[in-house]
């Protein structure tokens, strides 16, 4: 129940995302939305909740941005886990700890997707470093936004009910 | 054996949830991209909220233009009526000079008068523009208004991209920013051939292709060659610049800075055929693309 809704407040995000872009700057400036709900899941669900959690919406990404299956949901699996790690020394509740840990996973989102890709694909359509100042704004923007998220996705854990599992998982 | 198992399941589960989304990728990414299921269910699921949004927005601006950004209206109205005479006159001088050109065509045997295209105005209600992924448009028209995948999205000032994914009453359309499109130019002033690949970037995109010999210099506006059978020949793409020719190599790179910023576009005109005008005699018709 909890992953059908966060699948399709993801899904909301991501047409919202869109629009909005189109609407301010034209896609000129990009956020990447769904990061700050992969942090979320760090203190709203357990470890093995929590990576299902963030490989759905690392899939959705994948779909979204047009990149081959795999891509973002190992990446958004891989940001869950180093965002657990660094969640122990950092206040997520507070918005000011979540924004820093979203910008931090937008970029490594992001950057890993552009990394990976240099790897993996055809040399002649390899992503080159010259993304970096993009890469930079998008995580920038997506920190922005993530204080206003943190607002939503509380209510929406608080709708279905979900208790905050305790520190260690 | 099991026990160990057991005791690490969550950290197993986890690994195997980073390792195995990883595998598939690396053992599929050099497939080129394909439209799947989940594309157009996602378009399909996001085109109402994007058009929604869209709505709102657009509802909004109108309201400000139509009721309170209406001071100095009248001299813009007079201005825009001087501005459609001079267009009007434009208009009949390239339409005279456009039936002097069809008769010399013929004159000189190539006839095949250029190809009669249709055009289908959509409005953009989306734009996934991120750097990670790829470079698309969201556009309001489908398979149910006649569009098709792979065809040529265009405006006044050149060419935009080609449908990617299609569903009932949305498409999206790959730019010619992205790096998975390449399309077949040429050199407006010389003629010669090459290649624009996207970067991923708005504002640049890559020269490829360009013989080392090839007669090209900074600024040199590069058109579609129509040899990809995608888009049409005679679209502006884009201006070359940053040219430079390395002592060894058959090739010259360059970059080129694309004639359309898609980040400032509002519609765009969709190219729904190209079929050649069925009123030519057959001895008329030349081979596509014949120049």
């Amino acid at each position: 129940m909890r992953l059908a809704a966060q699948g399709l407040a993801a899904v909301l995000l991501l047409a919202l995302q869109a629009a909005l872009q189109r609407h301010l700057g034209g896609g000129a400036f990009t956020a990447c939305l769904l990061a700050p709900m992969v942090v979320h899941q760090v203190h709203s669900a357990g470890n093995v909740e929590g990576a299902l959690g963030a490989a759905l919406l690392g899939a959705l990404l994948d779909v979204a941005a047009g990149t081959p299956f795999g891509l973002h949901t190992g990446l958004a699996v891989a940001v869950f886990v180093g965002t657990r790690l660094v969640g122990a020394a950092v206040d997520l509740r507070g918005p000011l700890g979540f924004a820093a840990l979203s910008g931090a996973a937008a970029l490594a989102l992001s950057a890993g997707a552009v990394a990976l890709q240099r790897l993996g694909s055809a040399p002649e359509v390899r992503p080159g470093w010259g993304l970096l100042p993009r890469l930079l704004t998008e995580a920038l923007l997506t920190a922005l936004c993530a204080p206003f998220l943190l607002r939503l996705l509380k209510r929406l854990d608080a709708w279905l009910g979900s208790e905050e599992p305790d520190l260690i998982g | 054996m099991l026990n160990l198992l057991r005791r690490y399941r969550e950290l197993i589960l986890v690994a195997v949830l980073i390792t195995l989304p990883l595998g598939v990728y690396f053992a599929r990414s050099k497939r080129p991209a394909e439209q799947t299921l989940a594309d157009r269910l996602l378009v399909q699921a996001t085109a109402p909220v994007e058009r929604l949004v869209g709505w709102a927005v657009v509802s909004t601006l109108r309201a400000w233009d139509g009721y309170l950004a209406l001071r100095g209206s009248h001299q813009r109205a007079q201005a825009a009526v001087l501005e459609s005479a001079r267009l009007k006159l434009e208009v009949q001088a390239l339409q005279q000079e456009r039936a002097e050109n069809e008769r010399l065509r013929r004159l000189v045997g190539l006839a095949e008068s250029a190809p009669r295209r249709d055009y289908l105005g959509a409005r953009i209600i989306g734009a996934r523009l991120g750097p990670g992924g790829l470079q698309l448009l969201t556009i309001d028209r489908g398979s149910e208004d006649g569009l098709g995948r792979a065809m040529p999205v265009v405006v006044a000032e050149g060419v935009v991209g080609r449908i990617h994914t299609l569903t009932g009453h949305a498409a999206e359309v790959l730019l010619v920013i992205d790096r998975n499109s390449s399309v077949a130019v040429r050199v407006e002033r010389t003629r010669v051939r090459a290649n624009v690949r996207g970067q991923g970037m708005p504002d640049l995109c890559r020269l490829d292709y360009a013989l080392r010999a090839d007669d090209i210099i900074e600024g040199d506006l590069l058109v579609t060659s129509g040899t990809d059978a995608v888009f049409p020949p005679g679209l502006p793409v884009g201006r070359a610049t940053r040219l430079q020719r390395a002592a060894h190599g058959l090739f010259q790179e360059g970059a080129v800075i694309p004639v359309v910023d898609p980040t400032r576009l509002e519609e765009v005109l969709v190219v729904i055929s190209g079929a050649r005008d069925p009123s030519l005699p057959p001895a008329a018709s030349g081979p596509e693309g014949g120049r």
